[in-house]
Formats: C-alpha cells, structure tokens, sequence
C-alpha cells in the first residue's frame, strides 16, 4: 500500500496573469517612475527622467514614491499612480 | 484516466469520424500553457490534422489566453466539465489521441515532450502524413513539467471566480493527501516535491502529523496566520505536517503555533525580510518554564546544535516561511550571502544565570510567563573578553561591535540585540550594573569618530548631517543609535567562558522591522 503523506504546501492556485502589453513606442508617451525609496534610488530616477525626455521623447514623466522599501507599496500610492493614467510605469530597484 | 481502447465521450463541437489530438487545459495552468504552444507548432507541420484544446474554463479567460498565446489550434470547451469527469482526468494538461473509430489511442498527462512527440508520430501515421518533431530536447523548456488538478476537482473555494484571499479568514480547508509513488523513498519524494530545504525530512505521514495535530488541542482547519510575502494560510494542519518535517516532538507545537503567530505579525514585516538581500533571518528568543519543560537549550552551544526543541522549532518555522509564505532562495528570497539561521535560529534565555528580568519582560510578559520573541536578525557576532574586571571595561569591549552593526558609517537606523554570556553577567553584576545600566552605557559609548567621514563618500556619509554628535573618551563622534531601547540585551550561554554576542538587525521602526513578543500558556 502506498505511503500516504499530508502536503505541508500552500496549495491555493494562484489566478492567471499576463504581462501587461508593451509599448511599441515610448514617443510621446506619459509615464511613471517609482522610487522604492532605496538609498541612490531618487539619483537613478532623475537620471533615467533626463535620458527618457531627451532622447527618447517621452512627453511628460511622473514620479511616485513608496514610503519605505522595506514593505510594499501601500494602496494610496498605487491609487494615486492609478489615477494619474500614465501609459506605463517603471518601478526602479537600487542598492 | 481513459486507457488505450476506451470509448472517448462526446464533446460539443468536436468531430468523431477521423484521428484527432486532444488537450484538456485550464487557463491559470503553467504547464498547459507550455503543452498549447508546442501543440500549436505541431498542428502547423501536421497542415490538416485536427489538434484541438479543450478548455476547462469560460469564453472569456480563454480568449484571453488565446491571444495571449497567439495560438491558431481550434479550441472547443467542457461545458459543465462533463467530459472532464468522464475521461476520469486527474490533472491538466491531459493529451488523448483519438483514433478514427472514437476510441482512445495513446495518452499523456503534464507537459511532457516525449508524450508530444510520440502523439504527434502516431497521429502524423494515422493521417497519413509525414512524422513531425515538435518538441526537441533542449531548447530551454523542461522535457517534463507536472501540471494541475482538473478543474472538476478543485475545491470550490479555490475554483476561477471565487473571492479574494481573506487574509482574516479564521478557518481554512483540510490538506492534500498525497502518495508517494511505489518504488521511491518518501524521504526521496519530498524532497523531490520541493517539500523540504536541503537536508532530509521526516516524511509528514497521516499518522505522524495528525499526533502533531492532537498535541496541540486545535482544529486541523483551524488559521492560526497568513505567511507572507504569499500569505498562504497556515492552518494548524499545514503547520504540524511541517513540524513532522523538521524534526519536532508533537509538544513543541505548544511553541510552534504562537511563535507562527508572532511570525507573521505585521509589526515584525516578515514580508520584507523574506524578500530582502540582507543577512537577516528572524530569531526567536524563548522565555519561562516552557524551556525547561520542552527541553529548549539556553546554555553552551544555545546558537549552534544543542538540543532538538531549539533545532526543529528553529527549522520548522523556516519550513514553514518557505512552503506557506513562499520564500525559498533564488524565489523571492536573494539574500546575497544568506544567514546559517535560515536553517534554525531559536535560543532560549538563561534565564536561572540571568541578573535581571528576562527579555520578554521588556514587552509586558510578567516574570514567569512564557513567549516567544522575534527579531530579524544578522548572523552573530562575538565579543571576547577574558581580562575584564568590571562592567564598565567590558562594555567598552562591546561598543565597538556594536558601532559596525547594519553599516560602519550609518547612525541612527538600526537596532541590536546584545546576547551576554553568564561570566560577562556576574561581572556587570558585581559592578552594579542594572539592565537599564547596560543599555545606557552602550548607547552613551558607541559612536563612530567624525574622523571616518572624511573621505571620499561611502554608505551612511550623505545623511551625516542628521546625525546627533557626542564625545566619547574624548573623540567626537555620530552617536550609533538612534535611542537606548534601540539595544535590546539579554543573558545565554554557557557557564563557561567571557563570551558575549551582539546581533545587528535589518531596517527597522514603523518602516521596517520591529521586535515581536507573544506569550502563551
């Protein structure tokens, strides 16, 4: 008879998700950045807002901020990127 | 499952009067995912043949994976799941090549590229057609991926549809029974499962978990907390099938449930000390009689491997922050060099060799009371000093080990919890030194000297300016501390030896990680 053994797993099925579809072009576009409020994080974002809007002429760059990286994003900073209606949103890591 | 020569029900929209391939899937299914793409490619070198999905789910989550996918293969759906249940499938993806006559002619069930291969050469026979090679080894997927339950036998609770995840839900559902495959060590199979961390595991047997279980006088269903980053549920089940894993007596759940519920309590953020880079790992401190009744080490060796109740309730809560929180290393958790207390980080208090009150009474624990308490921490770091006569020369030996806790150079963020050996005890109280003492010595004398931010920038430099300034002996320095009861300090070890420790933390306050204290009965 076959050993029977109780799974010690998080057996929930996570739901189906898809990668959001990408912009063909950044051109014109209205996006987000995210500081995680890393240390060197906000140095990285000022950086990467001049590249974008020089050379790749994004229209308008907005910037968000998480209130610690040590936990996630709280759902007023999400809603306020929500409302905002960027057509993308880059998140920046840094350490 | 059908075998070779059954019947094949009807399904709408499906024809029975040439060979066909068909494809149970679900939409949220991985390896479905995996199978319908190699299909897709399969069905295109086929040319006429009829390769058809079959999907478990409605029009709308599978014509977003239809686009999602690009996939050209007609697809038919399982109303009701009715041929779901009459093919007897267990899991999905599950392949049926049909022959001409309706009946089944080969089979395979998960993503499997030999099952692929052969299907498709026997359907290419059947259609008179050229033999295809759709799935080569080697071109980056798994040759084998096992796949999910069948829709008609999830629970409903877990079905598409149904409501968020409650992370106040009080009582969960039972867990999976599963058999280990004749010919395979149990052992074996949970490991490879991916049941276990890297050492063997005390197979979690009906029998053995359901004594768990009575030890600890709860429901089986019963949620004792949600693990994050995840947050699966922790039923007691869950947690005693883990226990059984680790190693544990079942009277150490009288420990393990209370310590899972300080675990996962928001104020400690394990969340983010799952997920983090830092050394940190969560330590759990044990206070009153329970150490002596469970047999909990406090004395020589209490940080390293000397007794089964710190070991196995040290690695049972690991196991449980892997398999229910979902923080495994390389999976969320990229700690750069990691922390040995990912395998077990529990140390009681000595308390019996202790001058002062105990730790958890620094939370409201009355004397005597028993807890356990958390704190996320880096791995130890030592502090000899053999030639100490009184408190105040061997605190001094202590200052500068805790000046380089978190970063050399960065004040006022971090925290420590300075773990004194008993001889280091009997002096400070000789000398009069109460715990209150101890605290405001070291955080009066543990600076760092203006002198080493004069270079060239470095971490902690930038926001030097925030700093609070002191002299100590004569040197102007950035106080390391924030305030006093940022330095926790409590009393273990063995009799023998002038050895202390201190234990940094990872990001702490309300931003980050702060100690948690339960008590229990």
């Amino acid at each position: 008879m076959p050993e029977t053994l109780v799974s010690p797993l998080d057996e929930r099925v996570p739901p189906a998700a898809f990668a959001a579809r990408r912009l063909e072009s950044v051109k014109g576009a209205r996006l987000a950045l995210l500081d995680i409020s890393k240390a060197g994080g906000s140095v990285f974002l000022d950086r990467l807002e001049t590249l974008l809007k020089d050379r790749f002429d994004v229209a308008e760059v907005l910037r968000f901020r998480k209130p610690t990286f040590a936990k996630p994003a709280p759902e007023s900073v999400l809603e306020d990127i929500r409302k905002a209606q960027p057509q993308a949103v880059i998140e920046a890591l840094a350490d | 499952m059908l075998a070779d020569g059954d019947r094949v029900p009807a399904i709408e929209g499906v024809a029975r009067d040439g060979p066909a391939l068909l494809a149970f899937f679900k939409t949220d299914c991985p390896a479905c995912h995996l199978t319908l793409r190699y299909l897709d490619d399969l069905s295109s070198q086929l040319g006429d043949s009829d390769v058809l999905g079959i999907s478990q789910d409605g029009q709308e989550s599978t014509s977003e994976l239809v686009d999602a996918l690009g996939l050209r293969i007609p697809v038919r759906f399982d109303r009701g799941l009715a041929a779901s249940v009459a093919c007897g499938l267990e899991a999905v993806p599950a392949l049926f090549l049909v022959d001409g006559r309706g009946s089944v002619a080969g089979s395979c069930q998960g993503f499997d590229k030999a099952g692929l291969n052969r299907l498709g050469a026997a359907l290419a026979d059947l259609s008179g057609v050229a033999r295809p090679a759709p799935a080569p080894s080697g071109d980056g997927n798994p040759d084998f991926q096992p796949g999910c339950v069948s829709r008609h036998l999830e629970p409903e609770a877990d079905a598409p549809g149904a409501a968020p995840v409650d992370l106040y839900a009080r009582r969960g559902r039972r867990a999976s029974r599963v058999s280990v495959p004749s010919g395979m060590g149990a052992e074996e199979f949970c490991y490879e499962q991916g049941f276990a961390d890297p050492l063997p595991v005390v197979p979690p047997t009906v029998g053995r978990v359901d004594r768990m279980i009575a030890a600890s006088g709860l429901a089986p269903a019963e949620i004792i907390a949600h693990v994050p980053p995840n947050y699966g549920p922790a039923s007691v089940e869950k947690i005693a099938a883990n226990a059984v894993m680790a190693g544990c007596r079942p009277a150490y759940m009288r420990v393990l449930v209370p310590a899972v519920k300080a675990l996962c309590d928001e104020r400690l953020d394990i969340h983010g000390v799952q997920g983090t880079t830092h050394f940190a790992a969560p330590l759990a401190i044990v206070n009153g009689p329970v150490r002596s009744e469970l047999g909990f080490a406090c004395g020589s060796n209490v940080f390293s491997n000397a007794a089964r109740a710190n070991s196995t309730v040290g690695r049972a809560i690991q196991l449980i922050l892997r398999n229910l929180g979902g923080a495994a290393p390389g999976r969320i958790d990229m700690s750069t060099l990691g922390n040995p207390g990912r395998f077990s980080y529990v140390v009681g208090e000595h308390e019996e060799r202790s001058p002062w009150e105990p730790l958890a009474s620094d939370f409201g624990v009355p004397e005597g009371g028993n807890a356990v308490t958390f704190f996320c921490a880096e791995p130890p770091r030592a502090v000899s000093e053999h030639k100490a006569r009184t408190g105040e020369v061997l605190l001094r030996a202590i200052c500068p080990v805790l000046a380089n806790v978190w970063s050399h150079r960065v004040c006022s963020r971090s925290e420590a919890l300075v773990v004194i050996g008993p001889e280091h005890a009997a002096t400070l109280q000789r000398s009069g030194f109460s715990k209150r003492d101890v605290v405001e010595f070291l955080y009066s004398n543990t600076g760092i000297p203006l002198r080493e931010y004069d270079g060239d920038g470095g971490e902690g430099t930038h926001e030097a300016s925030l700093y609070e300034e002191c002299v100590i002996r004569g040197v102007r320095c950035y106080r390391k501390f924030r305030k006093p009861e940022s330095i926790r300090v409590m009393v273990a070890g063995g009799p023998a030896g002038k050895f202390s420790v201190v234990l940094g933390s990872w990001a702490t306050g309300p931003g980050g990680s702060q100690m948690v204290c339960q008590q229990f009965d």
